[in-house]
């Protein structure tokens, strides 16, 4: 009874917001969302309802945090791995996993308030593409540092050993044994991190500039739909309403796809080993 | 450094041995062997019995520094090549050194990728061109009896392979580098009898072309493969060596209390 | 074939840079997020004092404290644990004790608790306001919030109870059985005892989680600054009083960035906490 209420909040969210994107939809709303110029759901002469430059906002905010994050936790990995001594090792992991425990308001106000500025100075107006994902790539490095290491110590001492014993650098050790070896929890934890920027609420919405239009370069504001919600909700009606209910939907399939996508690599991982 | 050439007559072999010298190896306090010495003679078949935790391995990983991965392990004494030159100098170039002093382990370990990649990657470690690879590969694999068998899926992971086959795969691998000592821990101790017998076989073939250093629980295997046998025992809680000699010598007629009773089975 | 000289410094050269990368990889994720910690000590430090922790929100919060926040914030979380710890327990208890895993209720369960662990927590906020502030007709109120972030951190709780559950030796089953005691029992006086400090491990991050929550607390906590007299009023988590002043107050940095010392030290210490317990569980059941 109580496993059966905690499976079905899901389907409790899910069915609201299909329900609520509803008129949207019935409306033909669709080829507007892909058409129109602008976004100004709100208005009354002429309601325009532009999603597109939103979800190129998400994914353009998304690619570009996991583009840093990425080598620099991978690579961090690698050093905490194969060239830290033990203890000190030990405290860096302990660092990684204090700052996983950050909140992304945090984050987000650390970037209003310190790198903002510092990407005006560079080009105007500093709330921009460039600032949203710095400030996610931040705020998700420390997941994917961790997860590469713990990806890296599962690769067996008997390969290391071998690579060894054939006299093998370290860098050879790492590039054609231990990172292929680790690949897939590697490329699960940047899975699980690019999910989580998708997300991401608090953290971006106070420095991407909230603009809904195409960025012309990194330092152009943009608007990403989880920033669109966070902003709108508190006031939208009808269709507007509407269209944000269909904006968190397309979030949850999104979302929903990558962690599904990971609990299948993962069961066929290990249905093979 | 030059690279030795493998010698194709038992005769006028030149791969070279090593001599020990009062060896001993600490893992932080605790003294794993005490003071061995030992002669291994050029291009035989060396084999070190012993009963358990003697300390037979950590003398193998000694000899090619895979002690140096071991955090607190310290290694005293002095290891000689063929040439006298002094393998536990810190300023050794130690990756050259295991290209010259290979190891197959206990537990066969390819790569998990392709059998030729298993190859391409520590040849290409070491400077080989990539024009040199197929054929060092199939003349390596020849060499193990196992280029028939795999010679058609190459490109197949490693990991398909039976024990017996990773086992051969990683002496073909080791013996790709050209090594002048081929160290063996173990080998065929994972392994079931049928592929443990192929893989001695194919260990005894090496006599004669390069030095063989066998660690070995199974004494009817050592009567079978050493031409030169050192046995192990604890002394004053360190392992040592109590016998060492010419196999036939040392099967025959041990001089030590404890090897005899191990040789003949009463003990260990 | 090079000759080994070369091959040496080769290698020896890559090596190197590689650790040189790695080493400069490694400090920099340290070094920038260090540069956070103490960007927000130096903003914030000179605001935070005893009344601040305990004053009424002023003038938008500029002056003043965040005693009501501190309040609502505790409120929130509270109810979050409350109605979020029986059904995840007893998901959990179902799942590990009751169904074979692989079975397609336990499936079902099992994605559909997974799949909520997916979804962004704005989208949590966008459901809360419209459920539980709208439909059930709670308004904006902490009631609403800890009843959002009780779904929010459902799944959560359901997963590391499982894990705990599955980590108990296998055999204290049968062995329990055995005795004649019956799996109520077993449940009760054996089996949720020994699994008690993974369930509070999980319990204790979901605070951390609950605390660090701001998209879902919005539109469902509300933003009122007063001191709660009843769940059933507005009331402001601390995220979105750091969210309030950053963005919507001018010159509201300071004490935004106060709040934000606040708010980290107690993640800091829930997190520690929380890793404390998982070590010492760890060494009863694994050495």
């Amino acid at each position: 009874m109580l496993a059966l209420l905690s499976g079905s909040v899901v389907l409790l969210i899910v069915w609201f917001l299909v329900a609520g994107a509803l008129p949207a939809l019935r409306d033909g709303y669709l080829p507007r969302l892909l058409f129109d110029e602008h976004w100004q759901p709100g208005s009354a002469r002429d309601p325009q309802f532009a999603l597109m430059p939103m979800l190129a906002a998400s994914v353009l905010v998304t690619a570009l945090a996991a583009l840093l994050a990425a080598p620099l936790g991978i690579a961090g990995a690698v050093f905490h791995r194969f060239y830290l001594p033990k203890r000190l090792a030990v405290w860096n992991q302990r660092m990684l996993e204090l700052l996983a425990g950050v909140p992304s308001i945090v984050f987000g106000f650390w970037g209003l308030t310190v790198l903002v500025p510092l990407i005006n100075r560079l080009h105007p107006p500093g709330q921009s593409l460039l600032a949203a994902g710095i400030v996610l790539a931040l705020m998700i490095l420390p997941t994917i540092a961790l997860t590469s290491q713990s990806a890296l110590r599962s690769v067996p001492e008997s390969q290391l050993l071998a690579a060894a014993g054939l006299g093998m650098g370290r860098f050879a050790t790492v590039f054609h044994i231990a990172l292929p070896s680790a690949r897939s929890g590697i490329g699960s934890g940047v899975l699980l991190a690019i999910a989580r920027a998708v997300g991401e609420t608090m953290a971006v919405v106070m420095v991407c500039g909230n603009i809904a239009k195409f960025p012309g370069s990194v330092f152009d504001p943009v608007r990403p739909v989880t920033a669109t919600i966070a902003l709108e909700m508190g006031y939208a009606s009808s269709s507007h309403k509407a269209l944000l209910y269909l904006a968190g939907l397309i979030l949850v399939l999104v979302t929903g796809a990558l962690t599904g996508w990971l609990a299948f690599g993962k069961r066929n991982a290990g249905e093979v080993s | 450094m030059t690279s030795v050439s493998s010698c194709s007559s038992n005769t006028s072999c030149t791969c070279g041995g090593l001599s020990l010298s009062d060896v001993s190896v600490h893992y932080g306090n605790f003294a794993a062997i005490r003071e061995v010495s030992l002669t291994i003679p050029d291009c035989q078949i060396t084999a070190l019995v012993g009963p358990s935790g003697c300390g037979k391995s950590s003398l193998l990983h000694a000899m090619n520094r895979l002690t140096d991965l071991i955090p607190g392990c310290r290694v005293e004494g002095s290891v000689r090549d063929g040439v006298g030159r002094e393998l536990t100098d810190p300023s050794l170039d130690v990756m050259s050194l295991r290209r010259r002093i290979g190891m197959v382990f206990q537990k066969p370990n390819p790569f998990p990728h392709s059998i030729r990649r298993n190859f391409e990657i520590p040849l290409r470690e070491h400077g080989v061109s990539r024009s040199d690879l197929p054929d060092l590969m199939e003349k390596s694999l020849r060499d193990v009896g196992l280029w028939e068998e795999v010679s058609s899926r190459l490109d197949e992971s490693a990991m398909k392979l039976s024990g017996g086959q990773q086992q051969r795969l990683c002496i073909a691998r080791a013996l790709a580098l050209d090594p002048e000592v081929i160290l063996f821990d173990e080998p065929c101790s994972a392994l079931d009898p049928l592929a443990s017998a192929v893989v001695e076989e194919h260990i005894a073939a090496l006599r004669g072309r390069v030095t063989v250093v066998i660690v070995t629980h199974n004494l009817a295997q050592a009567r079978r493969l050493a031409d030169h046998v050192g046995v192990f025992w604890m002394r004053a809680g360190a392992g040592t060596i109590v016998e060492e000699g010419p196999a036939e010598v040392v099967f025959a007629s041990p001089s030590d209390a404890d090897a005899r009773y191990y040789l003949s089975g009463v003990r260990g | 074939m090079k000759s080994p000289v070369s091959r040496r410094n080769h290698r020896r050269f890559s090596d190197l840079a590689c650790g040189i990368v790695g080493a400069v990889a490694a400090s920099l994720t340290l070094v920038v997020l260090g540069c956070i910690v103490w960007d927000l000590l130096r903003l914030g430090l000179p605001h935070l004092s005893w009344l601040f922790l305990t004053g009424e929100v002023a003038d938008g919060g500029r002056s003043g404290g965040i005693g009501p926040v501190l309040v609502s914030t505790v409120m929130i979380v509270v109810i979050a644990l409350a109605v979020a710890i029986p059904p995840g327990v007893g998901c959990a208890l179902w799942l590990s004790e009751f169904v074979r895993p692989g079975t397609v209720p336990a499936r079902a369960i099992t994605g559909g608790v997974d799949l909520l662990a997916s979804v962004p927590s704005i989208v949590f906020g966008l459901f809360g306001m419209a459920f539980f502030a709208q439909v059930l007709g709670l308004g904006f109120s902490i009631l609403s919030g800890g009843l959002t972030l009780a779904c929010m951190i459902l799944p959560l709780l359901v997963r590391t109870t499982l894990t705990a559950l599955q980590s108990l030796p296998v055999d204290l089953r049968p062995s329990a059985a055995a005795l004649g005691l019956t799996q109520t029992t077993t449940i009760r006086k054996i089996l949720l005892p020994a699994a008690l400090p993974g369930i509070l491990v999980g319990v204790t991050i979901g605070v951390a989680r609950s605390l660090s929550e701001t998209a879902a607390l919005i539109f469902t906590s509300g933003y009122a600054t007063r001191w709660p007299d009843s769940p059933g009023d507005s009331g402001r988590a601390l995220s979105v009083h750091i969210y309030d002043l950053a963005m919507n107050i001018p010159n509201g940095a300071a004490a935004a960035s106060a709040s934000a010392l606040v708010l980290l030290l107690m993640i800091l210490v829930i997190n520690s906490f929380a890793s404390f317990l998982a070590e010492r569980w760890l060494r009863r059941y694994h050495s």
